[in-house]
């Protein structure tokens, strides 16, 4: 899984440096494009993936020490701020696409839409992951360590992707 | 859970948090008519971020009890990140 | 050194009796074959696409009419003859699928895994290959053709190329998750991540549709450049992971063993 986190990692770099090429570039438009981003929708979803990371990485160790039902507690408060953030990231891309900023308004937003839907995409895949973690937790048959920290590598992979994201469309100018 | 590492990943989280927040309030406008560019805040944005990243490595992803050579390899990837996007911004902003 | 007949017997020296042992009694005759099917068929498909026919890295979108034609005619020769080639060598790539298809059957889960990426990446050839060749080959023939039509086999043939990817998509999930819940270690776990990898960047071609130029567009930094890069890296591997497959191959239903030198190593 880090060979995952390593490869994901480097490839999203790629895209960063990419936005951040076309962004010396034309660093105007990109401004005042981004000052028509509620930074509010950011910030508040950078801390509800902190708190997703937080609770995964307290599921882990109470499941290293063989605390299940715990582990089982914070899996779905991981799930659930996951889906949190979903929420929350649909409705921003609503209030903003009635505003008329989409997908091809400008380079800044599609960078904007293209970064957080990619992020996005590995969001709906970590939370398969989760699936796989509970399907491992709830019997005393299967319990892997390895597969629950495996996944959790995974969720972690996702908030730190969120975190440079939010670094770079949110709140740098 | 062991008392110990509960209160450990608990302090990291609430200065992850207060980082994200603090994040915020430089990226944020004071009052101003427009937003206003400033080299400084992006590179202390962009420097804590890459801070906030190494951390959740070190402490929820526990590369701090990792083998060495994945250790050096997630430093790496973190050197690497920051010298590219703090290299091309500066770089791009001063021509 | 004297020369045993019978199976399993020591091999003649000498290159040509070895070929034609190999040729008469390797079980692994088949695997190597496609194997060697596949290794020319990548790198004819580069030498074509890239330096006969011109038509990668693409060529920009936001050309004009006279400019696109001005392509077409510097390619005059190239896109018929590399292509020519491309139309003669597909069959190669039903070796390369049937190679992957099998090291799914290999393994510990549904054969339903290697029939669906077979099936699946059957289809792969005319979107990501023929339907373009075939597109600039007609653009090429005709050079006095109505310009709208030569713009549009050109708008045709790099779309296709470029911006479609779904079926490849779906392929390389299939063998993600094959390997994933592999019991055979068939092939190592970092390889499924990679195909993940490779996936996201077949998801990320989907805004070639809407830019004819910047970096979303199909020639643009993350739509082609990027994706490039994956692609040969993750190419690389799967041939070499492939290879070893076929060195480690046992024709068990087990898992399957580790090379000589690695088990040296871990003993």
């Amino acid at each position: 899984m880090w060979a995952l986190v390593l490869f994901e990692g480097m490839l999203f770099t790629l895209y960063f440096a990419v936005y951040m090429v076309c962004r010396v570039q034309s660093p105007e438009l990109f401004l005042d494009s981004q000052a028509l981003l509620d930074p509010r929708w950011g910030v508040l979803n950078t801390l509800v993936m902190l708190t997703s990371s937080w609770s995964i990485a307290r599921c882990v160790q109470a499941s290293r020490e063989g605390a299940y039902e715990q582990a089982l507690r914070n899996l779905a408060l991981t799930f659930f701020f996951g889906l949190v953030f979903v929420v929350l990231k649909v409705a921003e891309w609503s209030a903003e696409i009635r505003q008329g900023l989409t997908f091809t308004t400008n380079e800044f937003f599609s960078f904007y839409y293209f970064l957080t839907a990619i992020h996005f995409i590995h969001l709906l895949v970590g939370f398969a992951v989760l699936g796989i973690v509970a399907y491992q937790l709830r019997s005393p048959a299967r319990r892997s360590q390895q597969i629950v920290e495996t996944g959790a590598t995974y969720w972690h992979l996702v908030d730190f992707l969120w975190v440079i994201i939010f670094a770079l469309l949110y709140v740098m100018r | 859970m062991n008392a110990a590492f509960e209160k450990r990943l608990l302090v990291v989280w609430l200065g992850l948090s207060a980082m994200s927040i603090l994040q915020w309030w430089l990226g944020a406008r004071h009052g101003e008519a427009v937003l206003a560019a400033s080299a400084a805040i992006t590179v202390s944005v962009l420097v804590m971020a890459l801070a906030k990243v190494w951390f959740i490595m070190r402490e929820f992803m526990e590369v701090r009890h990792a083998p060495p050579l994945l250790r050096r390899l997630v430093d790496g990837y973190l050197a690497l990140t920051g010298v590219a996007l703090l290299g091309i911004y500066c770089f791009g902003m001063a021509s | 050194m004297s020369a045993i007949t019978g199976a399993g017997s020591a091999r003649p020296g000498g290159l040509l009796e070895r070929i034609a042992w190999h040729w008469r009694h390797d079980p692994k005759l088949e695997l190597w074959l496609a194997l060697a099917a596949m290794v020319l068929f990548y790198n004819l498909y580069g030498i074509v696409f890239f330096l006969v026919a011109n038509a990668q890295p693409p060529p920009d979108p936001a050309w004009e009419l006279p400019r696109v034609q001005q392509w077409f005619n510097d390619n005059h020769y190239g896109l018929p003859i590399g292509f020519g080639i491309i139309f003669i060598v597909t069959f190669l790539t039903a070796a390369c699928n049937a190679l992957i298809a099998y090291s799914m059957r290999r393994m510990s889960v549904s054969p339903a895994f290697a029939y669906a990426y077979f099936i699946i990446y059957s289809f792969s050839a005319i979107p990501g290959m023929l339907l373009t060749c075939i597109a600039l080959v007609v653009g090429a023939m005709r050079p006095d053709r109505d310009p709208e039509l030569i713009l549009w086999l050109y708008d045709l043939a790099f779309m296709a190329f470029d911006g479609t990817m779904g079926v490849f998509l779906v392929g390389t999930t299939i063998w993600m998750v094959a390997i994933l819940l592999d019991k055979n270690r068939v092939f190592p776990k970092w390889f499924a991540y990679l195909n993940l990898c490779n996936a996201m960047t077949e998801v990320v071609v989907a805004p070639a549709w809407l830019f004819t130029d910047g970096v979303f567009a199909w020639d643009g930094a993350i739509t082609w450049w990027i994706d490039m890069i994956v692609f040969v890296v993750y190419t690389g591997c799967f041939i070499t992971l492939l290879r070893q497959m076929i060195l480690r191959e046992d024709f068990g239903s087990g898992p399957l063993p580790e090379l000589p030198a690695a088990q040296a190593a871990t003993s």
